[in-house]
């Protein structure tokens, strides 16, 4: 019985992980190969999660809407880029507050069309797994699956793709990149509006575990920044590894103790790993992703 | 000085001046509900400027000036509750204690940040962090602390209000009368901020802003200084934090939230970054902003407000301040015009000579410069394998090398910006291994790199004067002696001109002679002719063999000829070894160092 409850709190506490992860992927993948922090990445998942929501409504299969999810946001995430993002390239902090502006703003606009109110789908899939005699919600086990899958598929576009070549090169030799013709503003434009897909994707495909509302990006906001931060300049591989460490670690000490201890476990190991790697935990990695 | 030029000079404290006293009389006529809440844009204005000292000035964006202000507004309070009865005086009690505490989490968060010198980024979120911590800790917090009692989500009631009186009547002060209050308090507290920011203190805090490292090298403990700057700021956060608390007679975990933490940046953008008084400007503004658009508008503020930091962050980089002080500077003399009739530098050894011995009646003889068995190495590289080397002054030793031989890296671990693996450095009689580099400057270490490193934004004058306070630590002296280094590199008539007007051979010069300014007892000179002219680097050549005979001189050179030019000791290193020595002549005739330069077989 004691092995059923701690393989219960390891699964579900791994799956919050996962569902870090899921939030914080485009977040990294932004940050990894622009060196920007898009402070309005929640936003682009609570659209995502809206647009997936509205479209539910309109009588499209739920598992539909995922792919328009992914594609509003990224028309949306281009069209960013090529207006703001890209007049502040090597200006972090300016980024970052242009960012911030934009999210209150986006944050605002759902509000004045959709209000402030809940709506939750109801055809949704919902199925539970028991584990001994505890059980579990299956579609958060489910979300192990989708962050790897997510990851992999990530990992792939970067690795095995033309984009992914030129976006690598980008940003670690810039010059050399143009000087050998790439054009990296319309790379940038690319991965910025990946980045803000995949944060659409994992509004919609959260939304049956985190309901649709204009603040619902602020609970994943800041825990993936500071995920995506900590881990530093090899991002992808380094955020895999402090969205585990950092939230399945919080998740764990939640289930033992409070909710609110478990948030303090997640704030002050983050400002251990700052005091011991200043620079981020891969600033010394030799990989490059 | 013309009128115009004065004018502009003082509006820093003109138009403070005149802005409190127009602010005091308006306070005393208006409506008291709008009296009311403009002081809370005061109050937000000063959270601002606390922002401004450490972004502006420091070069730090802390997201933790919240925290710092709701730190100082509940500790503030807390003494306001428990001890305002006493005296019925109640800020006698709260600005002490709250500023207090706002200064102690800054010391706390400010230790962390610099002393693991943390990465610009890292910083922020650390900051960030630290805010948010609070933000849930504080939120589920329930304790009674005498007559406080601080009750998690509920916040701190009860809070008295700003009385100023003493006795049992005092009684809390009318909107007006308050208003009128805060007025005084924060423009005291602008008034000091700006006189320790146009010190000696403001200027070292410019300094590590624009080139953090060449501060060092001048012999200024960086770290020390900006966990201070970090430390006043949080005070005046922490005031700030309780002037607020009194204000409102409440508080609620809501000030460390994440909307409240990004609202000091936006303040001082709009005002302009490192204005002081901008982020009043700011607050101001987005105070009246929403108080107008407040009933009509609902929350349209919020949307609005993003639309606002978009746009500057685009459009206005300077802030309002800024631009206009940039306008404003069109109309004035333009005091980079000098830089433009330039003569080349010629040095004239009777005064260097003179500088040389008033150094050393200063600072002491020359100090000899050795290293033993001295070893660094990265993975699998070595290039410093034990070099033994004893330097003494009298004649110039230069360092020479192919590329990768080592050169720089063995004066890198000199300099202390590399910790080696094994072996001693040794300066004078102190062994100084493991010292900080800005320990090595004040024993008497001076540092030339290869790159040009001066302050541009400060004028040629201040670029002297600051290495040679470092020194002395008395402005007059200090003045002296960077007038005398100034009319020795020919420079009297740039003495006002921003260093980066000044053209790369120009700042070369600048560098040395700031290097001079701290009367250094050994120099350590990193390609020092690298990108001069024939001519420049004929005086370069003249001032080091002057150099040398009165202090230690070690110059990493690649150029031959003006090796050859310095007479002195060369030390060829050769995969990280002391490969040959001797004077230029006995070096080149020997077969083996010919081998290595030219690549020939034998020895590569």
């Amino acid at each position: 019985m004691e092995l059923d409850y701690l393989a219960t709190i390891l699964l579900s506490s791994l799956s919050s992980a996962s569902i870090l992860l899921i939030a914080a992927m485009g977040l990294a993948v932004v940050f990894g190969l622009m060196g920007v922090i898009n402070l309005a990445h929640s936003e682009f998942l609570m659209i995502g999660a809206y647009a997936a929501l509205t479209v539910t409504k309109a009588g499209v299969p739920y598992i539909l809407s995922i792919p328009i999810a992914v594609m509003i946001t990224m028309s949306i995430g281009a069209i960013v880029e090529m207006l703001i993002v890209r007049r502040l390239y090597g200006r972090l902090f300016d980024t970052m507050l242009a960012t911030w502006g934009l999210s209150m703003f986006f944050m605002q606009l759902v509000v004045v069309i959709f209000g402030t109110s809940t709506v939750s789908v109801a055809t949704i899939p919902q199925f539970n797994v028991s584990i001994g005699e505890y059980s579990l919600d299956g579609y958060r086990l489910l979300m192990i699956l989708v962050a790897a899958l997510m990851f992999l598929f990530v990992y792939l576009l970067m690795t095995k793709t033309v984009y992914g070549m030129k976006a690598r090169a980008s940003i670690q030799q810039p010059e050399m990149a143009q000087a050998i013709g790439i054009d990296s503003n319309r790379v940038n434009t690319l991965t910025f509006s990946i980045g803000c897909g995949l944060a659409g994707f994992a509004g919609a495909i959260l939304l049956p575990l985190v309901p649709a509302t204009p603040t619902m990006g602020l609970a994943f906001a800041v825990k993936s920044f500071l995920a995506v931060v900590v881990a530093g300049p090899v991002a992808l591989t380094g955020t895999v590894l402090t969205t585990l460490g950092l939230g399945g670690g919080s998740s764990i000490t939640a289930s033992f103790l409070s909710s609110v201890i478990g948030e303090v476990f997640f704030f002050l190991i983050t400002a251990l790993l700052l005091w011991l790697y200043p620079c981020g935990i891969s600033a010394k990695w030799r990989r490059k992703l | 000085m013309t009128l115009s030029e004065k004018i502009y000079q003082s509006a820093g404290l003109t138009l403070p001046a005149i802005a409190t006293l127009t602010a005091l009389v308006v306070a005393f006529l208006i409506d008291p509900y709008l009296a009311f809440v403009s002081t809370s844009w005061l109050i937000f204005g000063l959270l601002g400027m606390s922002l401004d000292i450490v972004w502006g000035r420091g070069g730090l964006l802390s997201l933790g000036q919240t925290a710092f202000y709701g730190m100082g507004g509940y500790f503030g309070s807390i003494a306001a509750i428990n001890f305002s009865e006493l005296t019925g005086n109640s800020i006698i009690w709260a600005l002490p204690i709250g500023s207090l505490f706002g200064a102690l989490s800054a010391m706390l968060l400010g230790y962390v940040i610099f002393y693991a010198r943390m990465g610009e980024l890292q910083s922020t979120i650390l900051s960030y962090t630290f805010t948010l911590l609070l933000w849930s800790v504080i939120q589920t917090f329930k304790i009674d602390i005498g007559s406080a009692s601080v009750l998690g989500d509920s916040g701190l009631s009860n809070i008295p209000g700003i009385i100023i009186g003493f006795g049992a009547e005092a009684e809390s002060l009318g909107p007006n009368q308050a208003l009128m209050t805060v007025i005084i308090i924060v423009a005291i507290l602008y008034f000091l901020t700006r006189q320790l920011m146009h010190s000696h203190f403001g200027r070292i805090i410019d300094c590590i802003r624009i080139d953090s490292s060449k501060t060092e090298l001048l012999g200024y403990d960086v770290r020390k200084y900006q966990l201070l700057n970090f430390i006043y700021a949080g005070a005046i956060a922490g005031l700030a934090g309780t002037l607020y608390a009194l204000w409102s007679n409440f508080l609620s975990p809501s000030v460390f939230s994440i909307q409240e933490a990004f609202l000091p940046p936006i303040y001082v953008l709009i005002g302009g970054l490192g204005t002081l008084a901008g982020p009043f400007v700011g607050a101001l503004m987005i105070g009246i902003m929403s108080f107008v658009l407040g009933g009509a508008a609902g929350g349209q503020t919020t949307l609005i407000l993003g639309v606002t930091l978009i746009l500057l962050v685009l459009f206005l980089k300077n802030g309002i301040l800024g631009s206009l002080d940039s306008l404003w500077r069109k109309f004035l003399p333009d005091p980079n015009a000098a830089a433009r009739n330039t003569n080349s530098v010629k040095i004239d050894v009777e005064v260097l000579k003179q500088i040389l011995i008033d150094a050393e009646k200063q600072a002491g003889p020359a100090k000899n410069f050795s290293t033993i068995q001295l070893f660094k190495k990265f993975g699998g590289v070595i290039p410093v394998n034990k070099v033994d080397r004893n330097f003494i002054p009298g004649k110039p030793y230069s360092l020479i090398g192919a590329n990768g031989a080592g050169k720089s890296s063995f004066l890198k671990t000199c300099v202390g910006i590399y910790q080696p693996e094994s072996g001693v450095v040794n300066l004078g009689d102190d062994n100084i291994t493991s010292s900080p580099i800005f320990e090595r400057v004040k024993k008497g270490m001076g540092v030339k790199n290869q790159k040009p490193q001066v302050f541009g934004d400060l004028s040629v004058i201040d670029n002297l004067w600051i290495a040679a306070y470092s020194r002395t630590h008395d402005q007059q002296i200090a003045l002296d002696i960077s007038h005398k280094v100034l009319c020795m590199l020919g420079f009297e008539e740039q003495l006002g001109v921003n260093a980066s007007a000044l053209s790369h051979g120009q700042q070369q010069w600048l560098d040395i002679g700031m290097v001079l300014c701290l009367a250094p007892r050994i120099i350590l000179l990193d390609e020092p002719a690298a990108g001069m002219t024939k001519e420049e680097t004929r005086e370069l050549s003249l001032l080091i063999r002057t150099l040398a005979l009165h202090t230690t001189v070690v110059v990493v050179e690649h150029d031959m000829d003006f090796v050859s030019t310095l007479e002195g000791h060369v030390t060829m290193l050769h995969q990280g070894e002391v490969f040959a020595e001797g004077n230029i002549e006995e070096l080149r005739k020997d077969e083996r160092v010919l081998d290595v330069y030219l690549g020939r077989r034998k020895h590569v």
